[in-house]
């Protein structure tokens, strides 16, 4: 048994490996028609990078407190010089990194990059996509303006809904764990400070530790070849593929520099979805999720909520466990499951709305 | 003396400049350029040459800017972080210049293949450039923010030259290197035709786009030399990229060191504006505390006031929060009596809306769910799937007498004044009746 375990970890960890000169000088990136997936990874982490940068700065300013909250956030896009810039690139990254996060593991999945032995890569992978939604989550929920904290209670209260699939002694479990996030009752101060410093302490944390794993594991194990036929051609990847790799993360930049300046990302909400939370008033229309939770989120609206609850647990699980799962899938079968769950998100994410009004129109 | 330096001698530059340049166009139009000496000694004209190329060519540019458009440049250095930056990259790039010529004289005057070929024209103007160069250093060191003032003084003065109105009045105020060093300036553009100075005009034009050339000897055995001169040619690209690079990461500097100064010295309000900043606050600050007196007088009390039952409306529901803090509404039913009824939807608890529709029903907008208030119950379909709960009530007199409750067994009228209850009875809620009344 023991043996065993020592084993698995000396084959994902071989020390031997473990210097400058293998881990970098003689790196090679595969060149073939799939090399392009290999940029989305160094992609995710120039967003965190930019998350991390523009999320400090944001921090001179935020005050996580129910009454400050909103007057800090619009203190800091009407008065503080470049405050605006600064909020817009933390709102644009955050959904830049998500759907980059999302992309590079889709086409992990579909390269297989999975196999023997970067069996952890993945798994650390999947726990950082998890991870990416959390952040996305509870930073929704800081500038506590009226869509944020409404659309954050109905995300907490479907928690909630399993209470009522669950055998009588346990149904109160659910709302316990609400309870537990929220820190009271209802959606309140305990919530907000318990988002902020999850969103600000707990997650980075987390995220540094697993990304320094992903990351060191990768150059140890070098690149998976990605594809089923023969790989013929390399390249090194020091210098050559981080000087693209760089030169990509210049141009993106720029990108999200100049949409930042351009627009804000609040443009997108209707008139009182931003204004100040208001405990006493009626919940506004409009209350959505950010887009990136949309596939989880319409089928919400459309099925039965035990059948999402789960769908989505079973996916993670499939998600944690591929590296066994399909231990003996060819590069073939993987990507077109890959496409049809593309598919399937890109459905969901860009025409969602219209599709729940079809399934709901005969009411 | 003044007016010949700063009116005679600059259309007299001017004018040689001007026809100097012509004859030596036509006469000669294979000697309009630097004469390369570069197979000569290589080394230290790599380093010279290129200090000195990049430091004056930026510095000449910056000059030609300010005269061309001295008000996009005024603009610009009223910005304090611009300002600052031009200076200091100013500065920076004239030491670059001095250097570079420096070591360029020293190549000409201690190399004897060099020094064979070396005019003394080529001499004279190594010197000229060296006290020019100087000068302006001096300027900047001494009289500071000259990129701001300039466009002030020696601006117009060089406009009023050009437009042949001369005044030189503007600039015989000024500190005496600042003339000198206007001074030395034309003396330049006198120089030009009649030396090396020629390819500035040419080499913008040739230099950096013909095809690459080979400057060999033509005993083709010296490929060492072929070779190196293909390694200059190669630099020349790498000037040229790193000219415009160089370029961008300024602008991109000056643009983030702007915005991140100032983001981290915090914004300067006017009075005004800090007034309505505070303003706002307050109002947030009051709203809060009146939230968390609401949760202090629920945790204390066994009543929680609502409103006067008279100020019930049947149609507009008036929202109150009950014990636990969740959103509610007080309806006046159809006998009088309220009618109270929980307005945090069953199903993902958003707040329900306080209109009652023509049939009777409060809608949630969240996912629309219409709830029928006398039931509670939602509508076939609706994602709500339990009823919305009402609430148990208390009314009061104005002495504190009992008139009318509903509890869990119903509501019971205990006065026979139904009028006097309906005008001046007092609506409560009650947190727990059974064990009050
Ligand atoms: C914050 C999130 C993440 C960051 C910053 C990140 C970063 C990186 C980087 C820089 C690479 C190397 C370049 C590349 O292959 O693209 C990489 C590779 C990899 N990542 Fe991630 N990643 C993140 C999330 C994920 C997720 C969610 C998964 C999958 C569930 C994942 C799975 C992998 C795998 C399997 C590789 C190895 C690729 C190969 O060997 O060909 N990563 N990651
Ligand atoms: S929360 Fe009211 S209908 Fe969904």
């Amino acid at each position: 048994m023991f043996r065993a375990f020592s084993d698995f970890l000396s084959a994902r960890f071989p020390v031997e490996k473990m210097n400058f000169n293998a881990m970098v000088a003689k790196k090679e990136v595969p060149v073939h028609k799939m090399s392009w997936a290999y940029y989305l990874g160094g992609l995710s982490l120039f967003f965190l990078i930019v998350q991390v940068v523009t999320g400090l700065m944001l921090l001179f300013y935020y005050e996580p407190t129910v009454s400050d909250a909103h007057a800090s956030v619009e203190f800091i896009t009407k008065h503080v010089s470049g405050g605006a810039l600064i909020r817009n690139m933390h709102s644009w990254s955050a959904s830049a990194m998500i759907f980059c996060v999302m992309a590079h593991m889709l086409t992990a999945f579909a390269m297989k990059a999975f196999e023997r032995p970067r069996e952890l890569i993945w798994v650390t992978g999947v726990i950082m996509l998890l991870l990416t939604f959390t952040f996305g989550f509870t930073g929704y929920l800081l500038p506590w303006n009226q869509i944020a904290v409404n659309a954050t209670k109905v995300g907490l209260q479907s928690i909630e809904e399993i209470g009522t699939f669950l055998p009588q002694s346990l149904s109160t479990l659910p709302r316990l764990i609400r309870e537990t996030i929220q820190g009271e009752a209802s959606v309140g101060q305990a919530t907000l400070s318990r988002f902020y410093a999850l969103h600000v302490v707990v997650l980075p944390l987390l995220m540094f530790a697993v990304l320094a794993l992903h990351l060191f594991s990768i150059q140890l194990h070098g690149m998976s070849k990605g594809v089923d036929s023969e790989v013929r051609k390399t390249e090194k990847f020091f210098p050559d593929f981080m000087i693209k790799d760089l030169t990509l993360w210049g141009v993106v930049f720029l990108v999200l520099f100049i949409v930042a300046l351009c627009l804000p990302f609040e443009s997108f909400f209707s008139y009182p979805l931003s204004e100040p939370y208001n405990p006493l008033g009626s919940t506004p229309e409009g209350i959505k999720p950010e887009w990136y939770f949309y596939f989880l989120y319409y089928p919400l609206e459309m099925l039965p909520f035990w059948v999402v609850f789960l769908v989505t647990n079973a996916a993670v699980l499939v998600l944690l466990l591929a590296p066994w799962i399909f231990r003996g899938t060819s590069r073939r079968t993987l990507r077109v499951l890959a496409v049809v769950i593309t598919a399937y998100l890109v459905l969901m994410t860009v025409f969602g709305e219209q599709i729940y009004y079809i399934v709901k129109g005969g009411q | 003396m003044e007016s010949f330096l700063f009116i005679g001698l600059p259309y007299i530059s001017i004018g040689l400049f001007l026809f100097g340049t012509i004859a030596r166009f036509r006469s000669s139009l294979y000697s309009i350029s630097s004469q390369s000496s570069q197979f000569l000694e290589h080394r230290a004209l790599r380093w010279g040459s290129t200090a000195w190329h990049i430091g004056i060519i930026l510095i000449l540019l910056a000059h030609i800017a300010v005269v061309l458009a001295p008000g996009l440049w005024t603009g610009l250095m009223s910005n304090k972080t611009i300002l600052l930056v031009t200076e200091s990259t100013g500065i920076a790039l004239s030491l670059l210049c001095l250097i570079g010529i420096l070591v360029l004289a020293v190549r000409r005057l201690v190399f004897s293949k060099v020094q064979a070929v070396t005019t003394n024209m080529d001499l004279v103007v190594l010197g000229l450039l060296f006290v020019q160069v100087g000068l302006g250093l001096a300027v900047a060191l001494k009289h500071k923010w000259g990129a701001a003032w300039a466009t002030g003084t020696v601006v117009p003065y060089l406009w009023s030259i050009l437009t042949l109105k001369p005044r030189a009045e503007l600039v015989t105020e000024m500190p005496l290197l600042v003339k000198a060093h206007v001074v030395g300036g034309f003396a330049f553009i006198a120089l030009i035709p009649f030396s090396r100075l020629i390819h500035m005009l040419t080499a913008p034009v040739h230099y950096l786009l013909r095809e690459p050339q080979l400057v060999v000897w033509s005993n083709l055995s010296r490929t060492r030399e072929a070779v190196i001169a293909q390694a200059y040619d190669s630099r020349r690209f790498f000037l040229r990229g790193f000219v415009a690079t160089g370029a961008g990461a300024t602008m991109l500097a000056v643009g983030v060191m702007d915005k991140l100064v100032r983001f981290f010295q915090g914004p300067k309000l006017s009075k005004e504006q800090e007034a309505a900043l505070m303003e706002e606050k307050l109002i947030r600050i009051k709203s809060t505390v009146e939230q968390r007196e609401l949760e202090y007088e629920r945790l204390k009390n066994d009543y929680i006031y609502v409103c006067r039952v008279s100020d019930l409306d049947a149609r507009v529901g008036r929202y109150f929060t009950d014990f636990e803090m969740r959103p509610a509404l007080a309806f006046r039913d159809e006998d009088g009596l309220p009618l109270l009824i929980s307005a945090k939807c069953t199903h993902l608890g958003c707040t329900i809306a306080n209109e009652l529709s023509a049939d009777g029903k409060i809608l949630c907008p969240c996912h629309i769910s219409y709830f029928d208030i006398k039931t509670g119950q939602p509508n076939e379909g609706s994602p709500a799937k339990s009823p919305l709960p009402h609430l148990d009530w208390v009314i009061f007199d104005s002495q504190g007498n009992l008139l009318a409750q509903r509890n869990s067994s119903g509501v019971t009228i205990e006065t026979k004044d139904l009028a006097l209850l309906l005008q001046q009875g007092s609506l409560y809620i009650v947190k727990n009746l059974d064990k009050r009344v």
